[in-house]
């Protein structure tokens, strides 16, 4: 027996505890890493789950990257979507989170408001936008036709499309995130400001000395998220354009989803899996590195 | 995702008491609420065979199927309308051969069309139960409205495109209010009945080579481009917008004045629009060249390692007699058409409705939607792609068919591969 170094009642506590991890440790095991590691492996391989898997090597790498059109249009139609949607969810976001972080009367019932949209899930949300989208009857090209513009054919239009999805993001501004940034509003000391305030700086000043250098960790924190969140769009796409027109919003993991539960090729799939867990790699990485460059943690270092 | 999970677990399932009956478990992929009449007839005249059936949802029923084949669970018979050879080169099927030798089984009972269907490597893999049969509608008050004779459709395309032109009208603002026919509306792909009356073949050398970029198919591209050339597919797109289903459907709705539809539409105008005056007719053709019509079968198969392949070869062709095939026409006409063609062809048939004649008749020209049976969704994905490309005056027909063409010609290498090297490993049947 190896000794650890513990002594019996130590010992004991350790087995315990051991014994505690062990239905996660067993779950993570099975639903965890078993699958991680097959999908390594069948991504080596051309595999339709009925049958055996035949290895081929990296030719499915090979073929996404050559040869498969898809692949790219997927890639820049998700990173255009990414690069669209994060900048509005998180200034719109913070913005919102500062508009009701100001002690006014009935500013509860504001924040409640604000946050309500957020509860709808995703597909439910998809199908009410389909309806707001609608050229002929849909409440946004209503009100335009209203204001004497003809709208866009918005998500039947290849150029629209795009957009229109991001825009459907807006709907969600007020939700937890939000509610992330009000609180980290809340924990910035009234002393910075008046500082700002006996320097004569004005709300500008405020904001931009105090306010974002403040909350910056919680700000990166998001930025993170929602990027590796947009890199993930499926259910809009899914629900409202299964990838149309013209492909404009065939997303990766739409492609992903397409590849392997439609045309059950499970190795080609597992494939792209594994490339958009690199890419997201790489820009979270990326994002660490810049971060040293603007986020302030407590305790002044950068 | 979630939801579609709830719905499958509140599914009605016909389940029955324990009485020493064999539990024949049927999967059948379709939204029908009641029992068909097949089965309810089957539980009353076989005293020792009890059919479960569940209604599967369509979203889900690939993986269901595969995973319940999988794990050595399967149901005893399944009914699907995706093509037999996709499910039998995964080895997801039971052959019929045997049974169909041992009980001289008759299979020229069925339309031709439907039965080749059934084939996969020399081998039968299912029986046809239904069909769709599609014919062309017109509406007639529109018809004469227009100036047209109400008892005249047109015969070819070119005369389609004159009498779309008189059909379509637009408000002050140019928006469409009506049109006369649009190509790419409903489930027909107009350009492959148009690809296939001027003998294209898209599938050559033994099923090993796609051939897309062919004269017949870019031509039917052209008459497509042409057509949008002229209506704008910006302007087309708002209008089709407005459609939806049911009531709602653009020819139900007394928008659309033309449209290829099936043999469920009789009764589905009688039902949601009473006061529509239709026709129903040959779908036009060119010049010089036959009608061409378009029908995939509804099938049933025994899965892999199903237990109870006899009861289920019993239901097999009990189903698809004459006369049980005519009584279901009779009982459920709006979802239903004969695979067998005598039932097809029996004048009680084709009293149930004036238009069962047309139906008939063009069934017996049709062709299968199953074009490249083992690249089956890519053919299409890449077919309605490689043809919004050339609406949206992105490529020339030819361009388009090429780079369709390309990809569904590597994904069917890909499939033959995968298929050979699994029969050098795996003992197959």
């Amino acid at each position: 027996m190896i000794n650890f170094g513990l002594n019996k009642l130590s010992k004991q506590q350790a087995r315990t505890g051991l014994i505690f991890m062990m239905p996660w440790f067993i779950g993570f095991l099975i639903f965890g890493l078993y699958p991680m590691v097959m999908s390594v492996y069948y991504s080596l391989c051309r595999y339709d789950v009925l049958r055996i898997p035949q290895f081929i090597g990296f030719g499915n790498y090979e073929k996404l990257i050559l040869e498969d059109p898809y692949f790219w249009t997927s890639i820049s139609n998700t990173l255009v979507y990414t690069a669209l949607r994060v900048p509005l969810c998180i200034i719109g976001s913070l913005l919102l989170a500062v508009l009701v972080n100001n002690a006014v009367r009935g500013v509860k019932f504001f924040r409640t408001v604000f946050f309500i949209p957020s509860i709808v899930t995703g597909v439910v949300l998809s199908v009410v936008w389909l309806w707001m989208f609608n050229p002929q009857f849909g409440l946004l090209n209503s009100f335009l036709a209203y204001m004497g513009i003809s709208g866009p054919l918005w998500l039947l239009d290849p150029n629209w499309s795009k957009p229109s999805m991001v825009l459907m993001s807006v709907w969600s501004i007020g939700g937890g995130r939000m509610l992330v940034f009000l609180a980290a509003l809340q924990g910035i000391p009234k002393h910075l400001y008046e500082a700002v305030d006996i320097d004569g700086g004005g709300w500008w000043a405020k904001f931009r000395n105090v306010t974002v250098p403040m909350i910056s960790p919680v700000l990166f924190l998001w930025s993170v998220l929602e990027i590796i969140f947009s890199l993930q769009v499926f259910v809009e796409a899914y629900v409202m354009t299964q990838g149309g027109p013209l492909n404009s919003t065939m997303f990766y993991n739409l492609y992903l989803y397409n590849k392997a539960f439609n045309d059950f090729e499970m190795g080609y799939a597992s494939a792209l899996a594994w490339i958009l867990m690199i890419i997201s790699l790489i820009i979270t990485i990326i994002q660490f590195r810049l971060s040293k460059n603007w986020v302030h943690y407590d305790g002044g270092a950068k | 995702m979630i939801l579609a999970m709830g719905i499958f677990l509140f599914m009605p399932s016909d389940k029955a008491p324990d009485d020493g009956k064999i539990r024949l478990k049927y999967w059948m992929v379709s939204a029908m609420l009641e029992a068909p009449f097949h089965i309810t007839e089957f539980n009353k005249t076989h005293k020792n065979i009890f059919i479960e059936r569940t209604p599967l949802p369509w979203n889900e029923h690939e993986k269901k199927i595969l995973t319940s084949i999988l794990s050595d669970n399967p149901p005893d018979l399944i009914f699907l309308v995706t093509p037999v050879a996709k499910w039998a080169t995964r080895l997801a099927l039971t052959p019929l051969d045997e049974y169909i030798k041992r009980d001289n089984f008759d299979s020229t009972i069925f339309f031709p069309a439907l039965w080749e269907e059934m084939k996969f490597k020399n081998n039968i893999y299912a029986l046809p139960l239904y069909s769709n049969s599609y014919a062309f509608f017109y509406n007639k008050r529109l018809f004469r409205e227009a100036g047209l004779d109400p008892e005249k459709p047109p015969r070819t395309w070119d005369e389609l495109l004159e009498y779309s032109a008189k059909l379509t009208k637009r408000d002050a603002k140019g928006n469409y209010t009506q049109m006369g026919f649009i190509p790419t509306y409903g489930n027909v792909h107009t350009s492959v009945i148009m690809a296939w009356e001027r003998g294209a073949q898209m599938l050559i050398n033994d099923g090993t080579k796609v051939s897309l970029a062919n004269q017949p198919t870019i031509d039917a591209f052209k008459w497509m481009a042409d057509y949008y050339e002229q209506y704008n597919v910006k302007d087309v797109s708002s209008f089709q917008a407005g459609f939806g289903f049911a009531e709602q459907q653009g020819f139900v709705a007394e928008k659309l004045a033309m449209m290829v539809l099936d043999n469920s539409f009789p009764d589905q105008i009688n039902h949601y629009n009473k006061n529509l005056e239709f026709g129903v007719a040959e779908i036009p053709t060119f010049e010089g060249f036959e009608p061409v019509s378009f029908s995939g079968s509804w099938w049933f198969a025994i899965p892999r390692g199903a237990k109870n392949k006899e009861a289920a070869w019993e239901l097999m062709k009990f189903a698809v007699q004459k006369n049980i095939q005519l009584t279901e026409a009779e009982k459920q006409r709006e979802l239903l058409f004969p695979s067998n063609s005598s039932a097809a062809n029996d004048p009680a048939f084709l009293a149930l409705n004036p238009s069962n004649k047309i139906f008939t008749n063009l069934i017996g020209h049709s062709k299968t939607p199953t074009i490249v049976p083992l690249a089956h969704d890519v053919f299409w994905r890449e077919y309605i792609g490689a043809q919004e490309r050339v609406i949206h005056k992105l490529q020339s027909p030819a361009e388009a068919l090429k780079q369709a063409e390309k990809i569904i010609q590597m994904h069917l290498d890909e499939t033959i591969e995968y298929d050979n090297y699994v029969r050098s490993k795996v003992l197959v049947n």
